[in-house]
């Protein structure tokens, strides 16, 4: 009960804390954010709350035992006290003795086992809260639609996973037990002391004020310095990754000695800042030293006052028992600042890891949605209007058709909303007027999942997993076999190239593929979206920098593709898509012109224009 | 306490703070042992009934001393020792990078960024730690240690050896589980990194996933991750949880033996001339108390030297490398350049490689003349320009700069002569400005935006939040990969050397801006050098002379319309990249 109560307390003194500091922070802040503050910190418990209940027996019975071991470590000071008395008498009791030594053994031996299984169940219980929390939070997140995904940077999200958790693991682990271990034997050592000799430890108990002041300016001076350095180390770290990939062009353009001065600059920095930190903590650590000994000189110049005053009726057992609570109770408030600390940001790592787990998917199913196993693959845009954000539309009123097994090419300048198109057809966004109907029917009436199973999509930025090349074209998808894979390949000519490779299908894939040239990773892309079987297929172009090669052998697999269902193209390069049956020419959103790549030639407009002037490039070589 | 060469020299440097360090560390543990002996002193005036005033504050004031004492030198040696830490970590840091800065690439093709990173942040961090932890933790093995030791055996030989046996054993094993402890500390850590790097990638290609549906597999591979990582974290807690709670048991036991084996000294020596007090008892657990900290000190500092002394060697490795390019001896001297090029049967083989990338290369450009280099990927054109600007030597006599082998011309002049636009338009984490004037310290913001005009760039700059002062790659600005080019190519123009090279510099830019560029280059830059190198035929169709290699040969030389008519291979390129229709 005490301990429940205990916990509480605690933590209602760090959220006081905190929430002082954030609105401190934030002065001119309006209410509305102080309400989220508020419902966050609600939210926080909320959830400690929820994970802790998986394990609480567990929680228990570690507080229990702590308890234990908290009360059977005060009884050794007066064990030690008490013992050192009997020998000091004229006649020594050595029964009295072996009973001390009996009881200081038992004493070790019961707090080693409990202190054993208490760290090993805390572990094991924190350990299991948060593994689970762990993967509710990497659920949560995949589940995001693209778009608030992207919203966040990549490493940000990798926090959230991993370091987030990891310190609520820490708070669950030691910090908290600690904490309460702490705060109880500070109180325990006090009380008994007080038991034992009101005065003297009233005395004793003068140097704790100045301690706690220094602690907390220490405190203070030291987390700022401590930034300056992560600061100093995180501008050193940079300029070096930097300057190691960038040596080549340093040396080249001959700024060996500039860079080196700016290193040597920004070393000196870091060096001035450490000096500092060595400084204050220089200052700290010797006082608080300093302190304890103060104390222990008060402890021998009044109690020894105290024992001659007594005339010896108090034995040296008091001073050797005080002596010993004296050290237990100086290490615990050294800690506590710390230990507050560690808390406050485990806490803000929860309030973190709440946000994420609250956070509203903006796409989902509708509960009627359905599956299906097969698309014939005819798309059509009904007055569709979109806008990523409020009212700046990228899409007004757009319509066209595609029929079944068509190939449609999209063709405009950046920013006309030919990628936009694509990623509505596969539900990345969801469209605020209009509508989008794939074999007659509403896309929002399919299942997310089905629908992106049956279109086949090749993305602007190819990306490849570190890995194999068969698992970059399965996806860890056990269905699909060897053959498919091989079948793939073969389709969108990469055999070709996969067969240089010394492994062949399974030559490692570094990360993001780049041990591969762009060529060859694109078709690596094309044979996973091959492998896959789609009915319909959107290629967002991705032609830059690869060589005239590899360019004829996309093209000729870009040939084949076209046979096998729907298919919507984006591409620059006019070459690439003058045999489509259709091609959508966009300008700011609109649709300006459609057809064929001799009727739009016939119209002498927009298109005619941009095959002049790419034609215009070819036209001196061809005049020959 | 590290030596070797390269460190040697900082225990002369820092002579006077190395002086106060250990002065005031051995003052400190001196001191601090006759805490102690007041404190016996004390027990035993109380247990014999004879504390006075008198001897009481003597008592006190001694101890008053002692306090004076110990703030003051740990004071002391905190800042010198840690001084000297900080000050060999900075100096070897600058050392290191200015000699990685005069490396050539042959050093970086096979040493890794990952691994270079790593010198200089755990080898640097080893060998500090040597310096600051390695002294202090050995005065207080050797100094700490040994004086409490002579204190204790000053009180009774027989329980000093029955205190200090166990703790041999502490330190003989201390080395050992210390390793097995930082394996599993190392495994947790692995299965942690793993877990990250997973949901780093995955996040990463996050949107693949989505198109893919894979959503459920990859939660399946990162339970497996996690459920890893989990078992790493329990196994590395688990036993340094029963290490810990081990060693204050083990430390507690043989209080409990001096405990019993001094209460029968105290009985059986009682009312000797040298008896075995109470008082001397307890100063006899309190030396016991400060001998732990020593038996650890000295585990430690054995796994602490022989790591500094394994990341010295690395780091050794990298301050003794011998620099490959670098000016002879016979080096020839001239006031200027014209940027005559030739090369004349130039062979080359990369370092370490079994292969020629080139093999008897043969051609000239005159000053002022505009040449594309056109072939296939890896068909040896960018090494033509690593040459040229003397990344890699050559063999004598097969390439020259007027006239004169480039291996005896001085590095810094060849490149001086020669600005370059690198294939992968690597730019620095600073501002677009600092970025231009690279090579122009002094490049006034006037100046830069004239050639960010040349390069296309301007427009785009001026619509950043900072325009010319945006900080590139810092949060919000991500430059796309034309734009990269572009500022790069800028940089390169600032330069104002006689000779530019474009690196396929133009490939991720649109055809209109393209042209553009092109039209700059013919108008601004009539009277320099300037070598292009190519995937697209339009970007060198116009120039005075094409060279179409393949294979690290030299296919044929010529105008574009030379080789159209003569040359199949050009031809093929040409009409693949060519569009159907337009029949005007």
């Amino acid at each position: 009960m005490i301990t429940i109560l205990l916990i509480m307390a605690i933590l209602l003194l760090t959220s006081q804390k905190r929430k002082q500091n954030v609105i401190g922070n934030f002065k001119s802040k309006t209410t509305n954010d102080q309400k989220k503050l508020k419902r966050m910190e609600k939210g926080v418990y909320r959830l400690l709350y929820k994970y802790t209940k998986l394990d609480i027996d567990k929680f228990i019975l570690a507080l229990f035992m702590m308890l234990i071991v908290v009360g059977i470590s005060l009884i050794t000071p007066i064990l030690l006290g008490y013992a050192v008395t009997v020998l000091s008498e004229a006649s020594i009791n050595v029964k009295k003795i072996v009973i001390i030594i009996v009881i200081y053994v038992v004493i070790l031996l019961i707090s080693f086992i409990i202190q054993y299984f208490q760290a090993v169940i805390l572990a094991k219980a924190g350990d299991h809260i948060v593994y689970k929390m762990r993967e509710d939070v990497f659920t949560k997140l995949e589940s995001l639609s693209i778009n608030q995904l992207n919203e966040t940077p990549v490493g940000k999200l990798v926090t959230r996973v991993t370091t987030d958790t990891s310190a609520l693991n820490d708070m669950y682990t030691s910090t908290i037990v600690n904490l309460i271990k702490n705060i109880l034997t500070i109180i325990g050592v006090i009380i008994v002391m007080l038991v034992i000799n009101f005065k003297l430890t009233l005395w004793i108990l003068v140097t704790t004020p100045v301690v706690a002041v220094l602690s907390y300016i220490f405190r203070k001076l030291a987390r700022k310095i401590y930034r300056k350095v992560r600061t100093g180390i995180t501008n050193v770290n940079t300029s070096l990754s930097e300057n190691i990939s960038g040596i080549k062009l340093t040396q080249v353009f001959n700024q060996e000695k500039k860079q080196c001065d700016h290193f040597r600059e920004i070393n000196n920095e870091l060096k001035h800042n450490y000096s500092r930190q060595i400084l204050v903590y220089g200052i700290f650590r010797p006082s608080i030293y300093a302190i304890y000994v103060l104390t222990i000189v008060l402890l021998f110049y009044i109690g020894g006052k105290q024992i001659i005053d007594s005339n010896f009726v108090l034995t040296s057992g008091l001073i050797v028992t005080f002596y010993a609570f004296i050290e237990k109770l100086f290490t615990p408030i050294q800690n506590l600042a710390e230990q507050f600390n560690v808390l406050q940001s485990a806490l803000a790592a929860g309030e973190r890891i709440y946000e994420v787990l609250n956070t509203k998917c903006e796409i989902e199913d509708q509960e009627e949605a359905i599956e299906v196993d097969h698309l014939d693959g005819e798309i059509e845009f009904k007055n569709v209007w979109f806008a990523y954000e409020e009212d700046d539309w990228i899409l007004k009123d757009v319509s066209f058709k595609v029929h079944a097994k068509e190939n449609v090419a999209l063709v405009g300048a950046t920013g006309a909303g030919k990628t936009t198109i694509l990623s509505l057809i596969v539900r990345n966004y969801d469209i605020q007027k209009g509508q989008i109907l794939i074999d007659g029917k509403d896309i929002k009436s399919y299942k997310i999942t089905s629908l992106r199973k049956h279109i086949g999509q090749m993305l602007q930025d190819v990306f490849l997993f570190s890995g194999t090349i068969e698992s970059n074209i399965t996806l860890r998808d056990e269905t699909i076999t060897h053959e498919e894979v091989v079948e793939a390949c073969e389709f969108v000519n990469a055999d070709k190239v996969i067969a240089k490779l010394p492994e062949k299908y399974n030559d490692i894939v570094r990360e993001r593929g780049k041990n591969f040239s762009s060529g060859e990773r694109q078709l690596i892309s094309f044979a996973r979206v091959i492998s896959h079987k789609p009915n319909i297929m959107i290629l967002d172009e991705a032609t830059a920098n690869i060589d005239t090669e590899t360019e004829a052998l996309i093209q000729d697999s870009l040939k084949k593709i076209m046979n096998i269902g729907t298919m919507l193209i984006v591409a620059h390069r006019l070459s690439t898509i003058q045999h489509c049956d259709k091609i959508i020419v966009l300008r700011k959103g609109r649709i300006i012109e459609m057809g064929n790549h001799f009727e739009l030639l016939e119209k002498k407009g927009y298109y005619y224009n941009l095959y002049r002037l790419q034609y215009k490039d070819n036209e001196k070589v061809s005049v020959n | 306490m590290l030596f070797g060469k390269n460190v040697n020299r900082y225990y002369f440097k820092y002579f006077h703070l190395f002086l106060i360090g250990v002065a005031a560390l051995l003052l400190v543990d001196y001191i601090q042992l006759l805490i102690p002996e007041n404190y016996g002193k004390l027990v035993d005036l109380i247990n014999d009934k004879t504390l006075t005033l008198d001897s009481l504050l003597k008592i006190v004031y001694n101890m008053l001393f002692i306090t004076l004492c110990m703030f003051v030198g740990r004071f002391a040696w905190r800042l010198a020792v840690l001084n000297v830490g900080v000050k060999v970590e900075t100096d070897l840091r600058i050392r290191m990078f200015n000699k990685m800065a005069s490396l050539s690439q042959d050093y970086f093709q096979i040493h890794k960024t990952g691994a270079q990173m790593a010198l200089y942040t755990n080898d640097l961090m080893s060998i500090k730690n040597c310096f600051t932890d390695g002294i202090i933790f050995f005065i207080d093995a050797f100094f700490l240690g040994g004086l409490a030791i002579y204190k204790m055996v000053k009180i009774n030989v027989l329980l000093t050896i029955i205190a200090s046996t166990p703790l041999v054993f502490l330190v003989l094993f201390g080395g050992i589980i210390g390793k097995i402890i930082d394996k599993r500390y190392d495994a947790r850590q692995k299965a942690f990194e793993n877990l990250s790097d997973f949901v780093q990638e995955h996040f990463s290609g996050i949107a693949v996933i989505k198109a893919f549906v894979k959503e459920k597999l990859e939660l399946r591979e990162f339970i497996k991750n996690n459920k890893e990582f989990s078992e790493k974290n329990v196994g590395f807690i688990k036993f340094s949880v029963a290490l810990d709670v081990l060693f204050s048991t083990l430390i507690g036991s043989i209080t409990v033996i001096i405990i019993g084996y001094g209460t029968h000294l105290v009985i059986t020596t009682s009312g000797a001339e040298d008896a075995f007090t109470a008082g001397k008892l307890i100063e006899f657990v309190s030396y016991f108390g400060q001998l732990t900290w020593p038996a650890m000190a000295l585990a430690s500092l054995i796994n602490m030297i022989s790591q500094g002394s394994a990341s010295l060697k690395r780091i050794n490795k990298l301050l003794n490398y011998e620099v490959m390019v670098k000016d002879g001896k016979d080096i020839v001297k001239v006031d200027h350049l014209d940027g005559y090029i030739e090369c004349k049967n130039l062979d080359f083989t990369y370092p370490g490689s079994a292969v020629k990338t080139l093999e008897n290369i043969n051609f000239t450009i005159r000053p002022g003349e505009k040449v594309g280099i056109i072939g296939r990927t890896g068909c040896g054109k960018t090494t033509i320009v690593d040459l040229l600007t003397r990344v890699y030597n050559v063999e004598e006599n097969t390439l020259f700069i007027d006239g004169i082998d480039i291996m005896k011309l001085p590095i810094k002049q060849v490149r001086d002569l020669i600005a370059y636009v690198p294939q992968d338009n690597f730019l620095y984490n600073d501002t677009v400005l600092n970025n231009i004037a690279f090579s122009k310290e002094h490049l006034s913001l006037v100046e830069a935006k004239k050639f960010a005009k040349f390069a296309c760039v301007d427009d785009n700059i001026m619509e950043f939040p900072h325009q010319y002062d945006t900080i590139i790659g810092e949060r919000g600005v991500s430059l796309s990969g034309g734009q990269k080019q572009r500022i790069s190519m800028a940089r390169a123009m600032a330069k104002d050397a006689p000779i530019l090279i474009l690196d396929d510099a133009v490939s991720a830019v649109d055809t209109k801006t393209e042209a553009e560029i092109l039209k700059t280059l013919k108008e601004h830059f009539q009277d320099k050098t300037i070598i292009m190198i190519a995937h697209r035929v339009s970007t060198i169709a116009s120039l005075d002379k094409i060279i179409l290699m393949d294979n690290g040969k030299i296919v044929a030389i010529g105008t574009n319309d030379e080789l159209y008519a003569n040359v199949p291979m050009y031809q093929e390129i040409v009409d693949l990249q060519r569009l159907e229709g337009g029949d005007e």
